[in-house]
């Protein structure tokens, strides 16, 4: 072993370069390779980095599933996804012929050791071959339920760990079907993996506007001061989508809105919005704050989770001029199902800044757009000297609207006089467009954290406590809805913004939803 | 500030608006966004005012100014507030001052909402050309930085130049248009260190990332980060070709960008000249350099010597712009192991092809896509910069330090 040389820790000559720690060569094995996700977000960001070059050379990715394919069909897949997904289109054939030569193929049951001693052959030899220095990331991206299996086989095969290089495991959600199964998924990974070899991957904290509401809150002085209860009346979280099960019926079944959508992405969001300014922008400093806020959730128990939750069941209706039919009669789904496809809560957070503050969060499928937004709505102003008759009711509070997709931008509303001599006040909004303020094109969210694994940066991923955290508060709903009988998932109209009670929700705290 | 005629009197210049007195310039520009405004009510179109910064175009003629008005287009929806375009007319002895304004909008993914942004050209001949920085004073957009983009080869000394500088918060030029590599880049240092308060960048520089991002990749696993302090040869080729005219040949040479190259690494990795050496024996006649440089010795190096020999050769190549990267080839030796490194450029202009090859044998080759970016892409990064850009002001003080 030649001795510690002066220059080995960093590589000076990434000074003032996009990406400035080293990034070095490794093997990305996907377990699942074969699978949707593989096919429609996973090989196209692969692909992406590689034109963009920031992948080094040498990288290379290993597919590893049960079809019976080989290297060759493997990569042509490889190529129908990234000509069908990739942002970047037609495929480059000079990069993509170069890139391909890097990927490679094993058929294996996931609970067959030999398959995983095959792997560690071929792992061995693309380190002599391909120069990727013993530096692994195991990708999962099959259905949860081998999770368990996989993990066990790559400690058993002695992969979980390396002299050589770095070993790292991405494990896509749903992280657990709810506590206890979320802990018990996280001791099985801890058995073999050590916490900071695993990323938790919430594509939505790969989002570029998700990471700019850090940035918008924290490296803009204005907004902090009146960041709190003070100032903020409520907070909106929104996540709407108009498509309804696509085929996959078997999983939503099991999971539903809550599960889908409340317990990782929202909480996220949520976490982002809510949480004190870190003491650095590091993985630790920000999951401690985003951790903090979950457990300063009010728990949701017994009769608060009927006051304090709404869900539905979308039903036969019209979404984008198509007839749509209604959730029991979607393939794979039971006609007498009771899994909500539409859920509204309102929580609050229990500390200094926020308390007494509601956060509505509300999700649903078959709603009218697709959408992704968090709005805080701002106090009145405490004495309007305007009359009501000369205003015409016109003065609105104040709403900040960070818009996470599809336009990602931020817009402030605020009331201006209409030009005239009467004293006329109407809402107008000042807004910032993502996509027309920055020419450049925004990195899909996968692209960005597959890049922050490789470089060992876990900020956009979770945590183990993080995971359990938001489980704690989700059990809570949870339990109450298993007592709760079916007439409470109340059905909505395919095409509306869920079931009319929720309007009556928001109205008896005298507020409203907004139409995004 | 003497001005014989203050008017648009004589000259034609249709691309930029209507003619207006100067002191009506924004009189007309508010009447242009009114008039933009009630189109916006007739035809639902809506009109983005942005105001993030000045830009200011300083041309030697009016074919350059039509071509930086026609680069424009491109940078509509990315922060412009304000654009003047400044045609320098030295030709014409009589002091004159003439002006146009127009609004210039252009869509935004769609034509439903379109980004404007206001122009203003002025044609400045005689010795009002030496009053710039007054004529252009009042027309800047207020509390907005100002970006000045420079077209052509510095004026060195010229007191107009340094005031125009002193009203920035940042000049661009483009290296890659200089006439005279060296002079230029000795005129660049000598406004840095003039007005150090004045950012200067370089779109070359721009141009140059992606070499230096490739170049860095081949030191970025730790299993190879060793033959970084090991490097002793460093061979850099650009593209060359001859014109023709009147019967006369002349050999285009630009080598700003390969000396760009080589003073990023001399200041990043720290290496001085070795004034031991014979060296330099460039022929900058030719666009050809060789230098001896050496490393401080360093505790516990796996080096197997400090000298560095670095060349930079001209390559006749028709089908690229003069001054294009061609080929870099490096080689290190550490404990005895050789490593070499490389990017060429082959014959396709929009590809490279990295390799490495070591002891235990060779690494696979990599195609990489290089595409070569249009000025207006590169000016776009640059307007995205306030402050300093340190490493490439040190790296052209390098440069400067081995002319």
């Amino acid at each position: 072993m030649p001795q510690r040389s002066a220059v080995e820790a960093t590589n000076p000559l990434r000074e003032g370069l996009r990406i400035k720690n080293s990034l070095e060569p490794c093997v990305m094995v996907i377990f699942g390779a074969t699978g949707d996700l593989t096919h429609r977000k996973l090989l196209p960001a692969l692909y992406n980095l590689a034109l963009e070059h920031p992948l080094p050379a040498g990288f290379s990715v290993v597919g590893f599933a049960r079809r019976p394919y080989n290297d060759e069909i493997f990569r042509q897949q490889a190529l129908e996804s990234v000509n069908e997904f990739s942002r970047q289109k037609p495929v480059n054939p000079q990069v993509w012929e170069s890139f391909s030569s890097g990927i490679h193929y094993l058929q294996s049951d996931f609970n067959d050791p030999a398959g995983y001693d095959k792997l560690g052959e071929l792992l061995t030899q693309l380190d002599q071959e391909r120069g990727t220095s013993g530096n692994r990331i195991f990708y999962l991206s099959t259905p949860p339920s081998q999770y368990p299996e996989i993990i066990q086989h790559l400690g058993a095969a002695g992969l979980n760990r390396n002299r050589k290089g770095w070993t790292r495991i991405i494990i896509e959600k749903p992280f657990g079907h709810d506590l206890q199964s979320a802990r018990e998924l996280n001791r099985q990974v801890l058995k073999v993996f050590r916490e900071e070899q695993v990323y938790r991957i919430d594509h939505y904290l790969g989002k570029e506007t998700v990471q700019n509401i850090l940035v918008f809150r924290l490296a803009n002085g204005i907004f902090e001061p009146v960041w709190n209860r003070r100032y903020v009346d409520h907070v909106q979280i929104t996540v709407a989508e108009n498509i309804g099960l696509e085929g996959r019926g078997g999983y939503y079944e099991e999971s539903g809105a809550i599960r889908d959508m409340i317990q990782n992405h929202m909480l996220q969001l949520m976490t982002l919005v809510a949480m004190e300014p870190p003491i650095a922008f590091d993985a630790d400093s920000v999951r401690d704050e985003k951790v903090k806020v979950l457990h300063a959730l009010q728990p949701l128990t017994g009769r608060d989770v009927t006051t304090n939750t709404i869900r539905g069941q979308y039903g036969a209706g019209w979404v984008n001029g198509h007839q749509v039919v209604g959730y029991t009669d979607e393939p794979g789904v039971s006609p007498v199902s009771t899994t909500d496809t539409y859920v509204a809560i309102k929580t609050f957070i229990d500390n200094w800044r926020w308390a007494g503050v509601p956060f509505y969060l509300r999700t649903g499928k078959h709603l009218p757009k697709r959408l992704t937004e968090i709005a805080i709505q701002f106090k009145q102003a405490p004495l309007m000297i305007f009359k009501r008759s000369e205003t015409h009711g016109q003065v609105e509070p104040n709403v900040l609207v960070l818009r996470i997709q599809p336009d990602e931008g931020i817009s402030l509303k605020f009331g201006a006089k209409v030009p005239g001599t009467d004293m006329q006040i109407r809402a107008v909004n000042m807004d910032f467009l993502y996509g027309s303020s920055f020419v450049r094109q925004q990195p899909e969210a996968y692209e960005r954290l597959i890049l922050d694994c490789m470089l060992g940066d876990s900020t956009l991923f979770t945590r183990r406590d993080e995971v359990e955290a938001a489980w704690t508060f989700v059990q809570g709903i949870l339990d109450e809805w298993k007592q709760q009988p079916s007439e409470t998932i109340l059905s909505y109209e395919s095409g509306s913004w869920g079931p009319q009670i929720a309007d009556e929700f928001m109205w008896r705290d005298g507020r409203r939803w907004r139409r995004p | 500030m003497t001005n014989d005629k203050a008017t648009t009197q004589g000259i034609q210049i249709p691309w930029a608006g209507k003619p207006v007195r100067l002191e009506e310039v924004e009189t007309q520009l508010v009447r242009l966004w009114r008039m933009s405004a009630n189109n916006m009510r007739t035809a639902q179109n809506l009109n983005v005012r942005t105001s993030v910064l000045n830009l200011v175009i300083c041309t030697p003629d009016i074919q350059t100014a039509q071509w930086a008005n026609a680069q424009l287009r491109d940078l509509s929806n990315t922060h412009l507030a304000r654009v003047t375009i400044i045609i320098f007319d030295s030709n014409d002895p009589t002091s004159s001052v003439s002006s146009w304004a127009t609004l210039r909008c252009f869509p935004v993914i769609s034509d439903v909402m379109r980004h404007c942004f206001e122009q203003i050209t002025l044609h400045i001949t005689g010795k009002a050309i030496s009053a710039t920085e007054q004529i252009l004073r009042p027309l800047l957009k207020p509390d907005l930085p100002v970006y000045l983009w420079w077209l052509g080869d510095l004026p060195s000394g010229r007191q107009g130049f340094h005031d125009l500088v002193r009203l920035s918060n940042r000049v661009i030029v483009d290296s890659d248009r200089f006439f005279s590599s060296e002079e230029d880049i000795h005129s660049v240092v000598e406004l840095m260190d003039a007005l150090p308060n004045c950012a200067i960048s370089d779109l070359n520089w721009g141009r140059l990332t992606a070499w230096r991002e490739l170049i860095a990749q081949f030191f970025d696993s730790s299993e190879l980060r060793p033959y970084l302090e090991g490097l002793d040869n460093i061979e850099i080729e650009y593209a060359t070709n001859s014109i023709s005219q009147d019967g006369v040949t002349e050999t285009l040479l630009n080598p700003t960008n390969a000396l760009l190259l080589v003073g990023w690494m001399k200041r990043t990795l720290g290496w001085t000249i070795d004034t031991s050496h014979p060296y330099p024996l460039s022929d900058s006649a030719n666009g050809i350099y060789h230098w001896q440089l050496e490393r401080l010795p360093q505790a516990g190096s796996l080096a197997d010597g400090d000298s560095i020999k670095i060349t930079i050769t001209p390559r006749v190549h028709a089908d690229m712009a003069p001054g294009t990267l061609c080929l870099i080839n490096a080689s290190s030796h550490i404990q005895g192991k050789k490593g070499m490194f490389s990017i060429s450029r082959k014959d396709d202009p929009e590809h490279v092809v990295t390799s490495v090859i070591l002891p235990e044998g060779p690494r696979p080759v990599r195609t990489v896509n290089m595409t070569i970016y249009k000025e207006s892409r590169l000016l776009h990064d640059e307007l995205e910069i306030l402050g300093h850009d340190q490493l490439f002001e040190e790296a052209v003080h390098q440069v400067e330090g081995l002319l």
